[in-house]
């Protein structure tokens, strides 16, 4: 089955989905099978977006588009893969995988030691991953959301936030449970 | 399950809720039950983005608004008057005890007790943004602190802050309604004033920021969030995919600018490059880089 055909199918399955999720909307009364509903009909809409528009730009090097393929990278092992500098712009489909350039050192072992002039290498700059250290816990924040481009409220990556944390997050301790822990800050 | 045709509810579009809310004040207005509001519009230290921002609205349209929506009654930008004529009308307003509306755009400059920004001279005298934003801010019904530079100093107050700019509430201890932004999308103020008119304050977050509009992250209404999800990235702004790796601020800002959309609901900053977190506090310094090549890999 070629990728349109699978898009296409893709797309099928959502439209019946989405009626379906619209027809249920009418018939609940519970405010709270209401929300949960839309939630899905708002994810539903998402993907039938990213579809629309996965067709629209027509990626040539994708092989298969199934959903399983496409996890967040940070779930994806960082170890050392060739380094890919310059990469065309079909190349950012993750079916050919997360590129990691050799320079970086391989930092999957939580029990890590991570001296601050160590940390101060991952300063997500240049390919290089994004890690903070709280309360002398090492995260990896490459991926985070509220992370872009290394930055967070004018905090780059690659140092102890702690002091920071404390002023602007407290007692919002939940946030660190959050995050990918890599290792831990020594002195 | 049956079959039946069912009909659409009312429209939810955001033109369909301006226009639905807009219509409210205006019969509120028509049928006496609400009378029409002064309107103070102060221009403190800022660019004048937010009142040109705010003739692009529509529903109502900015004539209406002045006219039979509230009674604008002072706009240096706008206003005929100058010089003593335009300021007599600030200070018989404040004289007459009457009811008014103000509305701050712009920070509010510290520095050498407020001379670093003048709202103009009155018989002789200079009269600083610093006297006037406490002056009327103490007798006004309500504030709106319309755009960055009046919510939190914004980009008057970047580095290195030579007129040490601050936002409104640092110089007044009151209530202040919020409307972040740079600039502030007409929707949102004349939204709040067609609230304000036809229902009272609407309801506020912690920060007192009008929940009808700035309740939505950016990031969870995105057009591009499924590549996020899956992890596919534009390394250029030319490219269709998550701006995410490039800077994008859309996921640490809260407004509802990727269903709302700007000049007339058309297009978005999104459209073509990185949100820049303009609507949210800490706006530009907190925000930079806007853009960065020298970033995380995929």
């Amino acid at each position: 089955m070629s990728n349109q055909q699978l898009v296409r199918q893709q797309m099928n399955t959502l439209f019946s989905e989405i009626q379906y999720l619209i027809r249920l909307l009418y018939v609940t009364q519970d405010p709270y099978m209401k929300n949960l509903t839309l939630n899905q009909l708002w994810n539903k809409v998402d993907q039938l977006q990213f579809l629309t528009q996965l067709e629209g730009s027509a990626c040539p090097h994708t092989s298969a588009i199934s959903p399983e393929v496409k996890t967040m990278p940070t779930a994806l092992p960082m170890s050392a893969m060739p380094a890919q500098p310059q990469l065309p712009a079909s190349a950012s489909v993750p079916s050919q995988g997360m590129p990691q350039t050799q320079t970086t050192p391989s930092s999957q072992n939580p029990q890590q030691s991570f001296t601050r002039e160590q940390l101060a290498q991952f300063d997500g700059r240049n390919g290089r991953p994004a890690y903070v250290a709280v309360k002398g816990i090492v995260y990896d924040v490459t991926n985070n959301a509220a992370w872009s481009a290394a930055s967070h409220f004018g905090l780059s990556a690659g140092k102890d936030l702690t002091q920071e944390f404390a002023s602007c997050h407290a007692g919002e301790q939940w946030i660190l449970s959050t995050l990918t822990p890599v290792g831990r800050l020594i002195d | 399950m049956t079959e039946q045709t069912i009909l659409p509810p009312e429209p939810v579009t955001n033109e369909a809720i301006a226009k639905r809310l807009f219509e409210d004040a205006k019969q509120k207005l028509a049928e006496g039950n609400v009378s029409k509001p002064k309107l103070v519009w102060l221009e403190l230290n800022g660019c004048s983005g937010n009142i040109i921002s705010l003739l692009n609205g529509q529903n109502p349209g900015f004539e209406y608004m002045i006219t039979s929506m509230a009674n604008l009654v002072y706009s240096n930008s706008l206003m005929i008057p100058e010089g003593n004529q335009a300021l007599d009308r600030l200070f018989e307003l404040l004289r007459s005890n009457e009811p008014f509306i103000l509305a701050v755009e712009g920070a509010v400059s510290l520095k050498n007790n407020g001379m670093y920004q003048l709202v103009g001279s009155y018989d002789g005298k200079p009269l600083t943004g610093l006297q006037a934003a406490k002056m009327l801010g103490a007798k006004a019904t309500h504030v709106i602190a319309v755009g960055a530079c009046a919510v939190d100093g914004g980009p008057s107050a970047a580095k290195p802050n030579l007129s040490q700019s601050v936002g409104l509430q640092q110089v007044l201890e009151r209530k202040i309604i919020k409307l972040p932004g740079c600039p502030c999308h007409p929707d949102w103020f004349l939204g709040t004033l067609s609230h304000l008119i036809a229902y009272g304050e609407p309801a506020l977050d912690r920060r007192d920021r009008p929940l009808l509009f700035y309740s939505t992250l950016i990031h969870d209404r995105c057009p591009r969030l499924d590549y996020f999800h899956k992890g596919i990235f534009s390394k250029t702004l030319g490219e269709p995919y998550c701006l995410f790796k490039l800077g994008c601020r859309g996921p640490v800002t809260r407004v509802d600018c990727p269903t709302r959309r700007w000049n007339d609901h058309i297009n978005w900053p999104i459209g073509a490059s990185t949100c820049i977190g303009c609507s949210q506090f800490g706006f530009p310094d907190q925000m930079a880089p806007f853009i960065s090549y020298e970033t995380t890999e995929g």
